[in-house]
């Protein structure tokens, strides 16, 4: 491949020729900068011979622009001579759009540049928490408008939301809790086999799951499947603007979009954590039978002994607490996308990661309650 | 053939060649044997109604799309053929401005228009800022859009960074599509004079997509319609004028097309 070169001679008295040659083209052009910007200005004056050049292009016209206008800075008036018409175009339209552009962000003080990211991250999360009492605000009057019976309640969309959240994830739910169901056994008995009691394994399985687990496993899931799906759904949606279409028509979007999810997810979330609780006590009950020999019958038997009805109302209670809030933080992080594709990635992730958090803390702000209750 | 055929005499400097191109989506055939010429150095416009297949035409030309049938060739390269090596090589000779500019969100600006010069070219990293800076002036952006994000920019802005990023390479040959939609008649006007200015200074040529007759009047040197599911003719709009076509006429002549003629008597007879 031919390279761009150049050849500096010394012209009549003290004036310092350059003569060009090649292709001053972007690509050829890598070899010959740092040669050609690393000459010192000296001498009356510089004249750049572009006589050899056989193609030139902004690239090439831009380096011998700023070669010119380094060394007339220096002192050292520049010029070009044999320039074809297109280099002698080419360099006077570079030379028209030399200007000072800024490229990158200003660094700033690094420590006054951290405490300022602090400061700003603690301004966006107290504006977040803010914005989020807002909407649950909103939503809570446009729920209890609807329960009242002054707005309507959309059926096809709970329906359909229903079918989404519930019924499309039974499978990945029961297979779960079913497992878990089956771990919580085996290491209760391998435990428990020390003291002589494998038996007991039956309290700890429907104790366990029916009080605790089953539900926040299930309400885990959920988020990850749900409360993802909402914020995309309904961000996508506001970046296309129909959001805003929907305001427009005179339909509220909290009344069209939030309140048929967060009733859809409250109602399912109440029958899957039910339903993952059982497919977790017959996974325990499974692993209890063909492992440790205990029958169907007796372990139903014993079941019904151990585990009081108060376990499964309190696992129950929670199940629709958990949906509402794993639903209004999906469609509040949906609301919150503004901008660009990007930004409905980041509100889908910290959907996710904030509902399953806010879960895990009402779980435990529960079981302190009810304990407190004396339900233990 | 007669003046308006969509293909040139061999003789000319020929940058596109389309020859018997057939594009299909499942049963339905945008393009049934279309032939297209574009000459070095001009501008030609794509002018079509909605859905006549310009933008696939465009798709299938720079290679987004595997056409059913046909040749197409870019500077004399086969690139409907061309081997992997060769598809690259002719990548970086041309420039593609996408409609709503398409630049990537999460770099700036000027990352953007360094992106191609990254992935094709060893240059040192102050030369790359200072051409990025310099093709941020030549498309006429401010001198402070450099470190914005492409979610700060208005529309405008971001047609002229897209094209900023297109222009990066020095490319010889530009496709735009619809450059001028959605930008208000001043900013559309503006972006026709920079196209034309550096098409003329840098020796372009540009294959232009628009629905604008103004940008059809003031920056293209041929125009070819598109219907029917082939390009129906190729010529000046004064030729284009003469053609008997109801479409054809009825874009041109119509009352749009007679208010965007040069000197003609704008909105008088729409009002």
């Amino acid at each position: 491949m031919v390279a761009a070169s150049f050849e500096q001679l010394t012209g009549p008295g003290t004036v310092q020729r350059l003569a060009v040659s090649g292709p001053m083209t972007i690509a050829h052009i890598a070899d010959v900068v740092e040669p050609l910007r690393a000459i010192a200005p000296t001498g009356s004056a510089l004249v750049i011979d572009l006589a050899g050049i056989d193609s030139i292009d902004t690239t090439g016209a831009w380096i011998i622009h700023r070669l010119m206008a380094t060394w007339s800075a220096a002192g050292v008036p520049a010029t070009v001579e044999n320039a074809s018409e297109d280099a002698q175009r080419l360099i006077t339209e570079v030379t028209s759009n030399d200007i000072e552009v800024a490229l990158r962000p200003l660094a700033g003080n690094p420590v006054t540049a951290r405490l300022s990211r602090i400061g700003a991250a603690v301004v966006a999360m107290s504006d977040n928490i803010g914005s989020f009492l807002g909407f649950l605000g909103q939503t809570m009057v446009v729920l209890l408008q609807t329960l009242a019976g002054r707005r309507p309640l959309r059926w096809n969309a709970v329906i359909h939301q229903c079918e989404n959240i519930g019924v499309n994830a039974l499978g990945i739910v029961g297979l779960l809790l079913f497992l878990v169901g089956i771990v919580v056994a085996q290491q209760g008995a391998v435990q428990l086999r020390a003291f002589g009691g494998e038996v007991f394994v039956v309290n700890l399985i429907g104790r366990s799951v029916m009080r605790e687990l089953g539900i926040l496993l299930t309400a885990i899931m959920v988020a990850g499947r749900s409360a993802s799906a909402f914020a995309a759904q309904i961000g996508s949606m506001k970046l296309n603007q129909e959001v805003d279409a929907l305001a427009t028509i005179g339909m509220s979007p909290i009344e069209v979009l939030v309140v048929p999810r967060v009733l859809a997810m409250a109602l399912m979330l109440l029958l899957l954590g039910f339903y993952g609780a059982v497919m977790a006590v017959i996974g325990g009950g499974l692993f209890c039978w063909l492992s440790l020999g205990i029958p169907p019958v007796t372990f139903v038997q014993r079941l019904q002994e151990v585990t009081p009805l108060s376990d499964m109302i309190i696992g129950l209670i929670k199940a629709p607490v958990f949906g509402i809030i794993i639903a209004m933080m999906g469609c509040f992080q949906g609301m919150q996308v503004s901008g660009n594709a990007e930004s409905v990635g980041t509100r889908t992730t910290r959907a996710v990661v904030e509902s399953i958090f806010v879960v895990i803390v009402l779980d435990a702000f529960f079981a302190v309650f009810f304990s407190a209750l004396g339900y233990n | 053939m007669n003046a308006l055929s969509p293909t040139l005499p061999d003789g000319d400097d020929i940058v596109i060649r389309v020859r018997g191109l057939v594009n299909r989506f499942g049963k339905q055939v945008i393009h049934d044997h279309l032939d297209l010429d574009v000459r070095r150095g001009e501008i030609i416009g794509i002018v079509g109604g909605s859905g006549s297949g310009k933008s696939v035409l465009m798709r299938a030309i720079i290679g987004l799309l595997t056409p059913a049938e046909g040749e197409i060739g870019i500077f004399g390269q086969d690139a409907r053929n061309a081997d992997a090596a060769t598809a690259k090589e002719l990548r970086r000779r041309w420039g593609v401005l996408f409609q709503e500019g398409a630049l990537f969100s999460s770099l700036t600006v000027a990352e953007n228009i360094e992106v191609p010069m990254r992935e094709f070219l060893h240059l040192p990293e102050p030369l790359m800022a200072e051409l990025a800076g310099y093709k941020i002036a030549m498309v006429g952006l401010p001198a402070e859009a450099g470190p914005k994000y492409p979610s700060e920019l208005s529309g405008g802005m971001k047609k002229r960074a897209g094209l900023a990023r297109a222009l990066s390479l020095d490319p010889q040959l530009l496709f735009l599509d619809e450059p001028t939609s959605g930008l208000d008649p001043i900013s559309a006007a503006a972006f026709d004079e920079l196209i034309k200015v550096l098409k003329q200074t840098l020796g372009l040529t540009v294959f232009l997509i628009t629905h604008d007759l103004d940008t059809l009047h003031a920056i293209c040197d041929r125009v070819a319609v598109i219907g029917d599911k082939k390009v129906l003719a190729v010529g000046t709009i004064a030729e284009l004028l003469l053609f008997d076509h109801p479409w054809v006429q009825e874009y041109f002549a119509g009352p749009r097309g007679r208010a965007a003629r040069p000197g003609a008597p704008k909105a008088v007879e729409a009002a």
